[in-house]
């Protein structure tokens, strides 16, 4: 769907005219309540009510595109005068399986009308990431970037910031897995989404207060609300590592009950080990298999919907990983190839890490024409981690019972009570609370002690919505209750507790002077207690071979953001051009910081990182272009760009994404006969050396610069009237040997080489029995 | 409204299974895991003219590796010119049984090697054990001292899992299971 633009260049006291309308649905000519309705250009719409009446306020004389959108319905997009003030209705045509809708600009376009950065992939950009990790996938995003532990293990990072500072929300729900290591991954199938949106900046008014460095926001499609079954298969096959991966989705909407729909999906994927230019990485294979339900039943004013998932992957650790101290360890820095070696192999020996993770999710909403629309949510996460030592133990015994070396489990049981008032005025807003329950078991070798979490907050967010400019407030109040229970000499137990409590506030401003530019400006506070990790985590981290040791005086840390983009359209439509800057100044950074002496133990030395505390700030600037050469072709760049310092120690800090840039051509052909969305790009990413990292802080220099060329194409083609998807990418395409600073494996080897992946998307339709 | 009763009444019934809950065994995080550690190496050296001569040096660590620091590290103290058989205990003293670990070792010799060296005081130390296939472990060495003298003595265990090499062995394979250097003095 392509940006049209609004022309309305009269002042703005002038701007009196109001458009409304009724929605109706094309087949049936009921009124369809709820549908969207946009003025593309303006960032701004509204939402039709109970009997799909919409109105807009406040409009200049002058040309507008509309963008009406409903679930279930083909979109409509519509260019009206507007000279007086009028009444315009919309019929909407019921939707088949929509078929590959093309995104060319996908970073540029705002869904919500927000003052913070935000950023979405769906449609092409998001099928270009199927069978890859979430973390993977969202290295597309301009100032994202990920921390890895090999090929198999990534996890996303904003701006520099990751882990304990990320939220991700899983279908609504705050994921609520093991946040604190580098090499626990976001237990969520990327192939329940349909859309993955960014937003960069802390968000804690809106989501809580560990979201200081962003939110991730994981959406599967709204259920469907069409009479009949449909559904897609997903087909990935990756060169390397001969990995595999399929993904399958029906969803019905029953004919006799309207109001009635459902959905099954399910994924598995597989992976023997991956090769780097020179060598396989011995034990990286991997397994995963995830399934996911949902029954909804929906009406206008009043709607449940249940959702559950399973997530299930058992993955391997680069045998060369494992070490047995410091001598260990810097032996495998000496060495340029990896102290084990393989040949390639889908088995997965130990070192290994076992992860589950359940989800159970009840929405309800009632939607009453003038009081606006409750929404309540409640979420059950069960999350299961099994760590496997490279060997078993010694004692014949035990090593017959073949238990992990470390075993977490954490219940986690959520509520949220959000309601959203009817816009008033030029006013719209919502007020919520949340609470959280939270336990987690240990057995195994202490790392992280049993804790139990009761979190609570409260918050109020309100919109001033005129055609040019926008303001937003926000405040929230977040409690948080904590209590460790840490085993003691001669079975007794400290048991700890912290409590928290702290406002966040945020404050942001849209400015759309023009259809061709517009301002988006945020600052905000945010604040984090410290995690269970920080605070009590006390014990031998094998892969690493390092001692992490928490501290359980730290306080709160507090983060001040600001942050603007700037939108430009020029040359009329041919070039866009998304700026964005951040300043993040941090009372009580938390963070680990390496200890000397080395810390004497039966194996020999360790090097040990104590949590601690230190001011610092982030500031980095995300540049996005993209040009129009002629029809099809298309230059696009992008740059992502990060400083950051810890004022208390006067040094850099460590594990920080170095600058990298990112450069694509790209070709969309034209469609011809059956064959659609053809398209061709190369791209080229940039990664520079981290000069900025402090001396002392890891066990080797960054690795060197690097610069990887990968190719993307794309088909549809249409078998009668089955469309059928076709990909093709090849990532470093070179071949190039190379190590990335934020994968915590560059220490024994190098990063992955060529990956040729081809994939499939088949919808599936059946014919609706209507 | 009969919808906001029944909403009412799902989130009450939200509210208690939220609050109902509850694991017990949260509070009581058992210590007695069974992972296992080496948290003790004993040194005993006899001498080869009497043999009831023995002479104990440990590291002792009850809780492993990071948490509280080691315990006991002994000084070896060793006659001058003089022959010592010496073997190597590993204990697990973590738990609420002592396991001998050292037990282990010998049980899997063919993936287990312990290396020696000395600086600055030093004694020719051979091995007088050997493995399924021939091959050292090092549990059982004899250690011939030189003359009065301080230094350090350095003993490794290394788990060589399927590359162990052949006599004489070779330190810089597998993963270090034990590292130590005690002060060597020699009396």
């Amino acid at each position: 769907m392509a940006i049209a633009t609004a022309q309305a260049q009269q002042p703005i006291d002038s701007c009196t005219l109001v458009l409304s309308g009724q929605v109706h649905d094309a087949a049936t000519g009921e009124p369809l309540p709820f549908a969207e309705v946009l003025v593309v250009g303006l960032s701004s719409g509204t939402t039709a009510d109970v009997e799909g009446q919409y109105i807009l306020k406040n409009l200049c004389p002058g040309s507008y595109h509309l963008h009406i959108m409903q679930l279930g319905y083909e979109t409509a997009d519509t260019t009206i005068n507007l000279h007086t003030s009028m009444n315009f209705s919309v019929s909407l045509a019921p939707s088949s399986i929509k078929v590959g809708t093309v995104v060319v600009n996908g970073e540029r376009r705002h869904h919500e009308a927000t003052t913070q950065s935000i950023t979405t992939i769906e449609g092409q950009e998001l099928e270009e990431t199927r069978g890859l990790s979430l973390g993977e996938g969202l290295t597309k995003v301009s100032g994202l970037s990920m921390i890895s532990t090999g090929p198999s293990i990534s996890k996303p990072v904003i701006h520099g910031l990751h882990s304990n500072r990320i939220l991700i929300l899983n279908n609504g729900i705050r994921q609520e897995g093991q946040q604190w290591g580098s090499e626990h991954a976001p237990e969520i199938d990327p192939f329940m989404a349909k859309r993955l949106t960014i937003i960069k900046g802390a968000s804690s008014v809106r989501y809580g207060s560990d979201a200081i460095g962003g939110v991730i926001l994981v959406e599967p499609n709204p259920l469907r609300r069409t009479p009949g079954i449909g559904g897609e298969l997903n087909l990935v096959g990756f060169s390397n590592g001969l990995r595999g991966a399929m993904s399958g989705t029906l969803e019905g909407n029953l004919t006799k009950v309207p109001a009635l729909s459902w959905r099954l999906q399910g994924t598995i994927k597989r992976s023997g080990n991956m090769r780097s230019p020179d060598y396989y990485l011995a034990n990286s294979a991997y397994q995963e298999r995830n399934f996911s339900g949902a029954v909804g039943y929906l009406k206008p004013k009043v709607g449940v919907e249940l959702f559950f998932s399973e997530f299930r992957s058992k993955i391997g650790i680069l045998s060369a990983s494992h070490i047995g101290n410091l001598t260990d360890l810097n032996r495998a820095f000496e060495s340029n190839v990896p102290l084990v070696n393989s040949g390639f192999d889908y088995t997965i020996g130990r070192p290994f890490q076992f992860v589950r993770h359940d989800l159970f999710k009840l929405k309800t909403f009632i939607n009453t024409g003038s009081l606006g629309k409750l929404t309540l949510l409640y979420g059950y996460q069960y999350n299961l981690r099994y760590e496997y030592d490279k060997d078993p133990p010694l004692n014949d015994s035990l090593a017959a019972l073949n238990l992990p070396e470390l075993d977490y489990e954490i219940t986690t049981h959520s509520i949220n009570l959000d309601w959203e008032h009817t816009q008033l005025g030029s006013f719209k807003g919502m007020v919520g609370v949340s609470f959280m329950n939270q336990a987690n078991l240990y057995d195994g070798r202490f790392f992280i002690p049993n804790f139990r979490n009761f979190g609570a907050g409260v918050y109020a967010l309100e919109r001033f919505i005129k055609p040019k400019f926008e303001l937003e407030a926000g405040i929230r109040y977040d409690y948080k209750w904590q209590q460790a229970f840490i085993p003691f000499k001669n079975n007794n137990v400290l048991s700890p507790t912290r409590t928290f409590g702290n406002v966040s506030g945020s404050l942001g401003a849209i400015i759309k002077p023009s259809n061709l530019w517009d301002l988006h400006v945020n600052v905000g506070t945010a604040w984090r207690p410290p995690a269970i990790n920080e605070l009590y985590s006390n014990g031998l981290h094998h892969g690493a071979a390092a001692i992490e040791i928490g501290d359980s005086t730290l306080t709160a840390e507090h983060a001040y953001n600001a942050s603007a983009t700037l939108n430009l359209t020029a040359l009329g439509d041919k070039l866009h051009i998304e700026l964005g800057a951040y300043y993040t100044y941090f009372n009580n950074y938390i963070y680990a910081r390496p200890e000397l002496p080395p810390m004497l133990t039966i194996r020999g030395a360790f090097p040990t990182f104590r949590y601690t505390q230190v001011n610092a700030d982030f500031k980095g600037i995300d540049l996005i272009m993209e040009y129009t050469v002629w029809k099809g072709l298309s230059l696009g760049s992008k740059s992502s760009l990060l400083w950051a310092w810890n004022y208390s120690d006067g040094d850099y800090l460590v594990n920080i994404p170095s600058q990298r840039f990112e450069h694509n051509i790209s070709y969309q052909f034209n469609s011809y006969k059956r064959i659609n969305n053809a398209y061709v790009s190369l791209t080229g990413k940039n990664v520079l050396q981290q000069k900025r990292a402090p001396l002392n802080g890891d066990f080797a220099a960054p690795p060197a610069a690097y610069f990887l060329l990968g190719f993307n194409a794309g088909i549809t083609i249409m078998c009668g009237k089955q469309p059928l998807e076709f990909g093709l990418a090849i990532n470093n395409l070179l071949n190039q040997s190379y190590r990335e600073y934020l994968d915590r494996f560059r220490y024994f080897v190098d990063a992955p080489g060529t990956d040729v992946s081809v994939r499939v998307r088949v919808p599936i339709i059946f014919k609706s029995k209507s | 409204m009969s919808t906001l009763k029944n909403l009412l009444l799902l989130s009450s019934l939200f509210a208690i299974v939220f609050a109902s809950c509850q694991k017990d065994d949260v509070e009581n995080p058992d210590d007695n895991n069974e992972s296992e550690l080496i948290t003790t190496v004993t040194l005993a050296f006899a001498d080869s003219a009497n043999t009831a001569n023995v002479r104990y040096f440990t590291f002792n660590d009850p809780d492993g590796e990071g948490g509280n620091g080691p315990t006991q590290f002994d000084t070896i103290r060793l006659q001058a010119n003089t022959t010592y058989f010496t073997s190597v205990i590993l204990l697990n003293q973590s738990g609420s049984a002592v396991d001998t670990i050292s037990n282990e070792v010998l049980e899997e010799g063919v993936d287990h090697q312990f290396f020696f060296s000395t600086a600055g005081a030093s004694a020719t130390i051979t091995y007088t054990d050997t493995d399924d296939n021939g091959n050292p472990i090092g549990l059982q060495t004899k250690w011939a001292t030189s003359n009065i003298s301080t230094g350090t003595a350095t003993i490794v265990l290394k788990h060589q899992p399927e590359v162990k090499a052949t006599a004489p062995g070779n330190q810089a394979l597998g993963e270090t299971d034990v590292e130590l250097s005690f002060v060597f003095e020699i009396e």
